[in-house]
């Protein structure tokens, strides 16, 4: 790779981080049965996953500073609240599904991609900083991309779309990391600048978007203890994950 | 002061939060329901929050041991629920309560208190203001615990006074459990991670089973999204400022 201009390879290493996504479709091939039950437990299984992963970036963002990152996340809440009504006020399609499984596969679709953008910023100013650090910083976000389109398949799968449907649409929800990668490498300071907002924003929305959707969801189908023993275990081991990497 | 005395004076302090969920119940006002639901929430958000920032601090040293800690405080929280039964209590009911109901309550407060004591005890190890912090967190869920606990006693004709030293007494266990972290857990090499990962399973889930599912039922989800979110991410963007 190192043949390539700067800028291709800033673009293909966040390529590698979004085609990553994609894998956390693979456990899904073998879920076949999804009935109500199943659904809440995926739910539940996204709902730790994506709590664990906004409380790192919430803490990463303190680090960046703290008020940006508290005005990134009330935007991230406010967004999830406005795109949530404006879907919910169209007859939805999403693939086969319709009405209001539609428009929660949209929602997380749209969710994951945005919070994407603040993974794209961090990959393209981390390559400004030393082609070593940079290659390190990639992988951490490849790897912790696979539980992410985990979570998204489990909102997917169960709601009707075929496997090839969750890795596609898991990899189109980081399509913002290449994109934004390049933009971010070639004018740093700007973008430092914008970072804490941006995390701010992708774990405002996440959370609000598992309170508000996910979580009342698979607690008015799933039993209570089950599925508050998913998201916690799950959460636990999002956090976790992040620690070793 | 001694450091001990310093975590037995804020649990207490935390503990005593618990009458102001029975002033309402002086005129006999009924609370409206959907305010024990946003309580709740709140509770549950600063929970998790508090949660969030104790695995940080207990999966930096030793994951495994930690994340090990943590299911355990899960499974044994789940575990315990589902042993005595209350695992389906629903604890925002205000009408209609009977002494039966008022005894599960109690009970659920006591777990409930052993997990919240042992979270400001292991927060005091860490320092003094995340120690605070965490004290104040937990005090904010005594106050609808002992809003319900105390419409009970109440609607069994016990006066205000007595209904508010209860809701005291009926966290003693968050005070006696505070201490003894802060004591018992430094004594023993090595436990420290464990329980940093115990408590940090334990309120995760206690947030999840017992406070957010019936505050959805109460206030809706869009309420107590806000109000949850708000809640967790106040206790993590402070963490900075406590460690």
């Amino acid at each position: 790779m190192s043949s390539l201009s700067p800028v291709m390879q800033v673009f293909l290493y966040g390529l590698i981080t979004a085609l990553a996504t994609g894998l956390g479709a693979i456990p899904f091939a073998f879920v076949r049965s999804v009935s109500p039950r199943v659904v809440a437990m995926t739910n539940a299984l996204a709902s730790g996953l994506m709590l664990g992963a906004s409380f790192g970036l919430l803490s990463e963002g303190a680090d960046h500073g703290r008020f940006a990152t508290l005005v990134g996340a009330n935007l991230g809440v406010l967004f999830v609240l406005g795109a949530g009504r404006l879907l919910g006020d169209h007859d939805m399609e999403f693939g086969t599904a319709r009405g209001e499984d539609a428009r929660k596969m949209a929602l997380i679709v749209l969710v994951m991609t945005v919070h994407s953008v603040a993974e794209g910023v961090a990959i393209g100013t981390a390559f400004a900083g030393g082609t070593t650090l940079a290659i390190m910083i990639t992988a951490a976000i490849a790897v912790h991309n696979v539980p992410e389109g985990l979570a998204i398949s489990a909102v997917l799968r169960p709601r009707g779309a075929s496997i090839a449907a969750c890795a596609g649409w898991s990899i189109v929800s980081s399509l913002p990391q290449p994109l934004l990668a390049v933009p971010s490498f070639l004018s740093v300071e700007a973008f430092r600048s914008l970072l804490p907002y941006g995390i701010g924003f992708a774990a405002g929305a996440m959370v609000f978007m598992v309170l508000v959707e996910l979580l009342p969801d698979a607690f008015e189908t799933g039993r209570r203890s089950v599925i508050a023993l998913l998201v916690s275990v799950a959460m636990v081991a999002m956090v976790l994950f992040q620690q070793l990497l | 002061m001694e450091p001990i005395v310093v975590v037995l004076v804020f649990a207490t302090l935390s503990a005593s939060m618990a009458p102001i969920g029975v002033l309402p119940l002086r005129h006999r006002t009924a609370v409206p329901s959907a305010w024990i639901g946003w309580a709740n929430a709140l509770a549950a958000g600063f929970m998790l929050g508090t949660a969030y920032l104790l695995a940080e601090i207990a999966l930096s040293g030793h994951p495994v041991r930690a994340s090990v800690g943590s299911l355990l405080g899960i499974g044994y929280t789940y575990l315990s629920h589902r042993a005595s039964g209350v695992e389906d209590v629903d604890l925002n009911q205000l009408d209609g309560v009977d002494p039966l109901y008022g005894y599960r309550v109690l009970f659920v407060g006591g777990l409930h208190g052993a997990m919240e004591g042992l979270a400001i005890g292991l927060a005091m190890l860490e320092s003094l203001p995340f120690g605070i912090l965490v004290a104040l967190a937990m005090a904010v869920h005594n106050v609808p615990e002992a809003a319900i606990l105390g419409s009970v006693l109440r609607s069994s004709g016990l006066g205000v006074t007595r209904t508010a030293a209860l809701s005291v007494a009926a966290n003693v266990g968050q005070i006696l459990f505070a201490v003894i972290a802060f004591a018992v857990v430094p004594a023993i090499p090595g436990l420290m991670p464990w329980a940093f990962g115990f408590a940090v399973g334990g309120l995760s889930y206690l947030a999840l089973s017992e406070l957010l599912p019936q505050a959805y039922e109460r206030a809706g989800p869009i309420s107590i999204g806000l109000v949850t979110s708000v809640a967790t991410g106040f206790v993590v963007l402070l963490r900075g400022l406590v460690r």
